[in-house]
């Protein structure tokens, strides 16, 4: 657990950085600080492992005050992924994750051998460890840059927008892959970001912070969504907050309704209604229109493209945005698999959304 | 000439002191070139990290350097007392020089070190001393290697000059020819002092490489190893 006490951080030109941030990371949760530049997400962050002292006010992990720590000492049973990875240049990917191992005085050997083995964790093949950081793409060096804060095995990861310099599409895996290791790991974390939907997706908690240092709001992503504490909460996390907050809504109780099929590569019968095309395994590959005349048996090419699928058992965003992106107007349900489960409609996502509401 | 150039350098005489000029040079070009990287170090990472030294040492190194070599040969032996024909005048002002050459190039390898990087030294647990000569130097490799080897130029061609006063290694071969209107010592001298220029130079190339493995070949295999 990590407790800012009334946290006021000035810097000697006269800025406030940080203005006394009262909040508490519980342990084994994942806990993200997030607000425009200039709010001290930064500076509260490296306030936890001494690299900034505050001014005012006292930090505690697990009940003990940072201050009375030796910084050195502290900071090496502390995580910490930086943004762009902070990798050493002239050491080899091995050798950097070896790095807190060897400073808290392993041998060389079982230090080596625990960064290969956190190699594996983070899903980087073993050879990669006698590459240097140069030779890596920035996703793979933000992986390094993962394993090289796990490897003592610390109770506590400290991460300083570690996804922000990679691209959207390697950026998501990033952060898929920190959840799983967090359900594995349970450490820990807190995690700073400017991205709002950053925080909604990793947060158990999330803080916003405004300019100036001063705490906005702290609750877990759904809440914030519902309701956010002021104005500018609400402007942060955006206009289509009402939408996103599906995301925390289970769709338990959603009505399935079977979908006229076709299959690919076979003849199609004539259709007066949407017919949903499925492949051999009983994947949705495209919808046929209404009264369409296909010629021999049936190509991907007479196929409108599908929406976006729902997987059975998610959120109620995931349901209402397939009904929404499909032509049809039926969202297509798959199972874990993809395979074909049925459709959803629109409607009903809202009755569901009303019936909810109403038992809250 | 090239006959007198023959004559001269199959004397055994010669052969032997030309040798011995050779070693000495040598000897009195190199030693305060490590002295003054040495000293060079401490000072660059004082004048990097407190701005009221930076000013100081950058100002002083500057107006040392301007200090000709000759007239500093001439009065160190009052400020430090040695003997005018001291071996250790040339050793001391070249010291000072070379120093005076590599503080900024010291100040200005830790000022181009990138802040994440040394960010990441500190939040993994280093103290200030370890972190510079296991993360700082290292990465300052390059560009001090382009300062070293500056100076070591630099240091080879200003030892002749203390064949002014009596310890100049290859360069008494030059005080040799002028006195004597010979020109085969100068010819062996000149050649002799751009032949070790030129060796130490591959050799701190060399050791330049061997130093920063790291920097090998970065932009054709980074192509092989795709994306995460």
């Amino acid at each position: 657990m990590i407790e800012f006490r009334a946290v006021t951080k000035r810097f000697p030109d006269g800025t406030t950085a940080v203005d006394k941030l009262s909040l508490t990371a519980e342990s084994g949760r994942i806990t993200v600080l997030v607000g425009p530049s200039g709010c001290g997400k930064t500076t509260s962050l490296r306030m936890i492992n001494r690299m900034i002292d505050p001014t005012d006010g006292t930090i505690f992990i697990d009940d003990l005050d940072v201050r009375t720590t030796d910084p050195a000492v502290l900071r090496r049973g502390i995580g910490y992924v930086i943004q762009q990875a902070g990798l050493f240049p002239h050491r080899t990917v091995l050798d950097n994750v070896a790095t807190v191992p060897l400073l808290i005085g392993w041998g060389r050997r079982k230090a080596r051998a625990r960064a290969a083995e956190l190699l594996e964790v983070v899903g980087l093949p073993a050879a990669m460890g006698a590459r240097y950081p140069a030779q890596l793409s920035g996703g793979q060096q933000q992986r390094v840059g993962v394993a090289r804060a796990l490897a003592a095995d610390p109770p506590v990861l400290l991460m300083d927008e570690p996804f922000s310099a990679v691209d959207p599409v390697v950026r998501e895996g990033l952060q898929d892959e920190l959840l799983r290791l967090q359900s594995e790991l349970g450490k820990t974390v807190v995690f700073v970001t400017h991205d709002i939907d950053e925080a909604i997706k990793l947060g158990d908690t999330v803080a916003v912070l405004r300019e100036g240092g001063r705490l906005a709001q702290f609750a877990p992503p759904d809440q914030l969504l519902a309701e956010p504490a002021d104005d500018f909460v609400s402007s942060f996390v955006g206009r289509d907050r009402g939408y996103r907050r599906l995301s925390f809504v289970g769709s338990d109780g959603l009505a399935i309704h079977p979908l006229r099929t076709v299959a690919l590569g076979e003849p199609a019968p004539p259709l007066d209604e949407w017919a949903l095309a499925v492949d051999g395994a009983g994947r949705p590959r495209g919808w046929l229109p209404p009264s369409s005349t296909v010629d021999g048996p049936l190509t991907e090419d007479a196929l409108r493209p599908g929406g976006s699928l729902y997987t059975k058992g998610g959120s109620l965003r995931g349901a209402l945005d397939a009904a929404l992106s499909s032509p049809s107007g039926y969202g297509v349900a798959v199972d874990q698999a993809g395979a074909l489960v049925g459709g959803v409609v629109a409607g009903e996502v809202l009755a569901l959304l009303r019936s909810h509401r109403d038992d809250s | 000439m090239i006959h007198d150039l023959v004559k001269y350098l199959s004397n055994p005489r010669n052969q032997d002191a030309v040798v011995h000029l050779l070693l000495v040079h040598i000897r009195l070009a190199l030693v305060p070139l490590l002295i003054g990287l040495l000293a060079a170090l401490p000072i660059g990472w004082a004048a990097q990290r407190y701005r009221r030294v930076r000013a100081l040492v950058l100002g002083a190194s500057n107006v040392l350097y301007t200090v000709p070599s000759l007239a500093l040969f001439v009065i160190l032996p009052s400020i430090i007392g040695t003997r005018i024909l001291d071996e250790l005048n040339v050793v001391v002002a070249l010291a000072l020089y070379t120093a005076a050459l590599l503080v900024r190039p010291v100040v200005d390898a830790l000022d181009a070190l990138p802040a994440h990087v040394l960010a990441a030294a500190t939040a993994v647990g280093y103290r200030p001393v370890r972190r510079f000569l296991t993360v700082e130097l290292p990465l300052a490799v390059p560009v001090l290697a382009a300062g070293v080897r500056v100076a070591s130029v630099s240091n080879i061609s200003l030892v002749s000059v203390g064949a002014l006063i009596g310890v100049g290694g290859l360069g008494q071969l030059f005080t040799e020819g002028f006195q004597n209107a010979y020109n085969p010592p100068i010819v062996v001298g000149i050649a002799l002092t751009l032949a070790l220029a030129l060796v130490v130079d591959l050799l701190l190339v060399a050791g330049r490489s061997l130093l920063t493995p790291w920097q090998g070949q970065r932009a054709g295999r980074r192509r092989l190893v795709g994306a995460a």
